[in-house]
């Protein structure tokens, strides 16, 4: 059974009218399949909500399509293509490895050999293996020899192997770095083997091996296209090297240094002279961490180019615990960590595209593809106008980079400690079974990978079944980011107002020119995860007279940075992040692997970077439960001049949000509150709060308590609640903050007609006005403290 | 370490008939939680349930925290309409298994009867020496790492 045989993706999240997007689409299915442009205004399927509304309009791509099976081809590997020097008589291979999967189960999705540095395809060529009961091997031809000793996963051994075509002698060596006291000692193992080694035009590989040569049309997408890569490695390799010749055991600790070139009298750290003749590749991944290439220091600049973005910027077999930065020890850095999942572009074939009409409306859209049997599947982008054409004074950022961060998650399937978190058993919808099977989509920032690591590296080129309507997430048994982000298109539009789209990636690119010209800039749900230059758009925004809608929770919480060796194919292709000593963390960062491999900044939370949560908005996270929602009431600050506009029309005593599509209420999931000493401003106005009304599910994030304790959950502690605040920023600006996941399923209750949609809407049309916004009473200008918040005593200071 | 109450036992029964009455109350809430809800399908007041059964608290946190392996999770089959209950396989690339053929059409009642299941699948107690094995110097020891 197939969960989903119809799957698409566009080659830009964002497209700006009279631009190209162009679709790709796997049908494997009926041969045909249909697609029909649509704009996105509900997707939840909720009953006790508006229930999905899309509306269909004319495109020049609608209509029948011929559909073809496309394979995403995932594992990370490094290729050189076939060269003379390669096709040696005699060889010396050696490297270190750290193997994370050296033995899997039978039933294990890419379960088999596992190719290290290979020159080898279907019992042609040579290469290092890690063979399927988890030993060294070295291969020629169709000889297999092996050491029979299990290699210790999470480990480092050094591999090496010669072949000697003059005396048909082949030796295998396997020198664990580490040594216990009880390990057997591993000999290096020899075998004469008949010769000569056989050749063909596979390609040099680093943690795989060459599958088949292939001219099925599924085999265009692999890289290079029509040779399909198989044996995917997990784990780590550092200084990989080949030689012509077979080389003593004590000329192969001297090649551990590597490619010396140009050596004088003053330049001698390597191999001699004599012995570096040998040397056909010798790869230093510490060269080019933020890039894809594997540079080679060898006489011929065999450059491996690196496929499927593997991690970088990680330790190597000589870090020495005394620098934690890469570019302050690269040659500690040297390994890569290849993945069989990793995914960097899906590479298939276009399917149909679009050309965007100039001047074409700014909104949400997707491609809905069905098929006359009954498959389906939506592909959304958006529409954003280009800087200086906009279309609207209000502005909908819609959290891309999050969105990429949740791509495609498996925790509910994978992750025991899931259930921990929702507190109730996870529901799986088809989009989580078709990706339990097809690993090869790839996985989300929130995963490990298939061996178990972290999982840092999202690209956007591909697949991503979580930007779906009709799709429940099981932190909530409800939407979360994409069509979560919909309960507040849906309102916009029943309220009638206008507005633009952007995207993460635009702010990014274009700074400050690309919000400077709206009135009102509103956040999606949950825009957790973003960049540097995003957040310095945002305060520049802000204090220059901007106004902010924080309409989510859980905001401006990781370090993010795009790959800029994917900068070629557009913006914002593949996000990196790192958990690194704090934090919500589904995984956490090995010591020395905090910094980012595509910037070389340290990643992590921002609040470790000296970038609180709270000074973006106004508030920053302080718990998190996925059980149920609650509601909010108000304080008495929200009678304070300042703010008593934005409740006009709501009673003192109201429930606020005691209603919703996300948990049953306005204050749920993930919770923000104001903390002066965490970034807040000092003037913050906290106007209504859920203090003291959630489950014991929701629990005080880690990253506020300094031990272990009882009492950190909802139903005792006083920082577990949600804060609606409000403050003023210079010139003219303002944000509100309105500080809960869940609080956006609130807005289409009762089709908008609620007292959470008339909030929203108080603080909408005042923040969407032409000009500054009206000076706050002249007596509200105090000195205020930031721990000290004594009234009185401020006033005296006055 | 916390005693799962044995079949036939008055805790047994306490903690079905609990459980079942909180799940009742949440159908129809976009979320679930072991509380009963004052008024069906309204979360505004909540009560009972694990805020008030210690040992139903304790029980279902040692089932929550299982490793992934084996454990019962729920299949959406069909939008908003049908659910099922599955079967982690623990190993990456296999997906879950449906477990029976029973279809439930709502997503709060398969809770309950997951409840049941591991009731049933449960050791009474574990976790003492003389459970040990040599998996817990290698994290499966029953509570998932996080």
């Amino acid at each position: 059974m197939s969960w989903m045989r119809l799957t698409g993706y566009a080659d830009k999240f964002g497209v700006h009218p009279g631009d190209k997007i162009k679709f790709y689409v796997n049908c494997d299915g009926p041969g045909k399949f249909d697609a029909q442009l649509v704009k996105m205004i509900h997707g939840d399927t909720n009953p006790r909500g508006p229930g999905v509304i899309e509306h269909d309009l004319d495109a020049s791509f609608n209509g029948t399509h011929n559909g073809q099976k496309q394979t995403i081809h995932s594992g990370s590997y490094g290729f050189v293509e076939d060269k003379k020097q390669f096709r040696v008589d005699s060889f010396t291979i050696q490297c270190w490895v750290w193997p994370t999967t050296p033995k899997t189960h039978p039933k294990y999705w890419k379960h088999g050999a596992q190719g290290l540095v290979t020159k080898w395809h279907q019992d042609t060529g040579y290469g290092i293996f890690i063979n399927e009961d988890g030993c060294a091997e070295l291969r020629i031809n169709g000889e297999k020899i092996t050491t029979g000793a299990p290699i210790r996963d999470h480990a480092w051994h050094f591999l090496a192997a010669s072949y000697d075509a003059q005396t048909g002698e082949a030796i295998l060596y396997h020198e664990p770095q580490v040594v216990y006291a009880l390990d057997p000692v591993i000999p290096p193992v020899s075998k004469k083997v008949s010769g000569p080694i056989k050749h063909d035009g596979s390609p040099v590989v680093i943690a795989g091996y060459t599958g088949e040569h292939s001219n099925d049309p599924t085999a265009k997408s692999s890289v290079p296209s029509g040779i399909v890569i198989n044996g995917h490695y997990n784990g780590k390799i550092d200084s990989p090297r080949i030689c012509d010749r077979a080389l003593s055991r004590a000329d192969i600790e001297t090649m551990k240094q590597g490619a010396q070139r140009g050596l004088t009298e003053r330049r001698n750290a390597g191999p001699t002279g004599e012995l570096s003749k040998c040397i056909v590749a010798a790869w230093d991944f510490s060269d080019g961490i933020n890039t894809i290439v594997g540079k080679d220091h060898g006489p011929y600049v065999f450059d491996a180019q690196i496929v499927n973005c593997p991690t970088r910027a990680l330790t190597g077999h000589n870090f020495t615990g005394h620098n934690f930065d890469w570019k302050h020890a690269p040659q500690e850095y040297g390994a890569i960590h290849f993945h069989d999942d990793d995914v960097d572009d899906a590479r298939w074939e276009v399917s149909f595209d679009w050309d965007v009409p100039e001047g074409y409306e700014s909104d949400n859209y997707c491609v809905k593809v069905t098929t006359s049997e009954g498959d389906e599947d939506y592909i959304p982008f958006w529409v954003v106008p280009r800087v200086g054409e906009e279309q609207s004074k209000i502005a909908v950022m819609i959290p891309t980079i999050s969105y990429m961060a949740y791509a495609n998650e498996h925790l509910a399937n994978n992750a025991g400690g899931a259930e921990l978190l929702v507190y109730r058993v996870p529901i799986m919808q088809h989009q989580n079974m078709f990706l339990a099977e097809h690993r090869e989509y790839g996985g989300s920032i929130y995963d490990t990978h298939t061996d178990g690591s972290g999982l840092c590296l999202s690209s956007r080129l591909r697949p991503i079944l979580s930007i779906r309507p009709q799709y429940d997430h099981f932190l909530m048994q409800a939407p979360w980011q994409y069509p979560a982000d919909l309960h507040l298109i849906y309102w916009l539009n029943q309220m009638g107002y206008k507005y633009d789209i952007i995207t993460d990636e635009d702010v990014n690119y274009d700074g400050l020119a690309r919000i400077e010209n709206y009135n009102v800039i509103i956040t999606g749900s949950h825009p957790e995860h973003n960049s540097g230059p995003q957040l310095d758009a945002l305060h520049d925004y802000t204090q220059r007279g901007g106004r902010l809608m924080y309409m989510g929770a859980d905001a401006w919480y990781w370090v993010h940075s795009f790959h800029p060796a994917y900068d070629h194919l557009g913006r914002g292709i593949v996000t990196e992040m790192r958990r690194c000593e704090s934090g919500i963390r589904t995984w956490r960062a090995d010591p020395g692997e905090y910094y980012h491999q595509s910037t070389g900044e340290l990643g992590g939370m921002w609040r470790y970077r000296g970038r609180y949560l709270h000074s973006v908005a106004g508030t920053g996270m302080s718990s998190e439960g996925f059980d149920i929602s609650s509601y909010y009431s108000r304080t008495p600050e929200s009678n304070d001049p300042r703010v008593a506009w934005a409740f006009e029309g709501i009673e003192y005593d109201e429930k606020l949000g005691n209603f919703g599509l996300v948990g049953g209420g306005a204050a749920g999931t993930e919770l923000d509150i104001v903390d002066t000493m965490l970034g807040s401003p000092p003037h913050t106005l906290i106007v209504a709060t859920s203090a003291g009304r959630h489950t014991e599910g929701y629990l005080l994030v880690m990253e506020d308590f300094g031990f272990n304790q009882q009492g950190l959950d909802g139903t005792q502690h006083p920082r577990v609640r949600s804060d609606i605040a409000y403050h003023e920023t210079p010139n003219g600006g303002a944000c509100f903050a309105f500080s809960s996941i869940a609080f956006c399923g609130s807005l289409p209750w009762n089709n908008g007609d609620n007292n959470i949609s008339k909030l929203v809407g108080n603080v909408l049309d005042r923040f969407s006005q032409d000009g500054p916004l009206p000076d706050a009473p002249e007596d509200s200008v105090i000195h205020r403290g930031r721990a000290d918040y004594d009234p009185p005593m401020n006033k005296q200071r006055k | 370490m916390i005693r799962i109450p044995p079949e036939g036992s008055n805790e047994r029964g306490r903690l079905i008939a609990e459980h079942k009455a909180c799940i009742e109350s949440m159908h129809g809430v976009p979320g679930c939680t072991i509380l009963r809800c004052a008024t069906p399908g309204d979360t505004t007041d909540v009560s009972g349930g694990i805020h008030e059964d210690h040992l139903l608290n304790r029980v279902l946190l040692r089932m929550r925290a299982q490793p992934a392996k084996g454990k019962l999770l729920v299949i959406c089959t069909k939008v908003e309409k049908e659910w099922r209950i599955g079967r982690a396989s623990g190993i990456r690339g296999v997906p879950p298994e449906f477990v029976n053929d029973k279809i439930y059409d709502n997503e709060q009642d398969p809770q309950h009867d997951i409840f049941l299941m591991r009731l049933d699948e449960f050791s009474e107690n574990d976790g003492y020496p003389e459970h040990y094995h040599e998996g817990w110097k290698r994290r499966d020891d029953g509570w998932a790492a996080t």
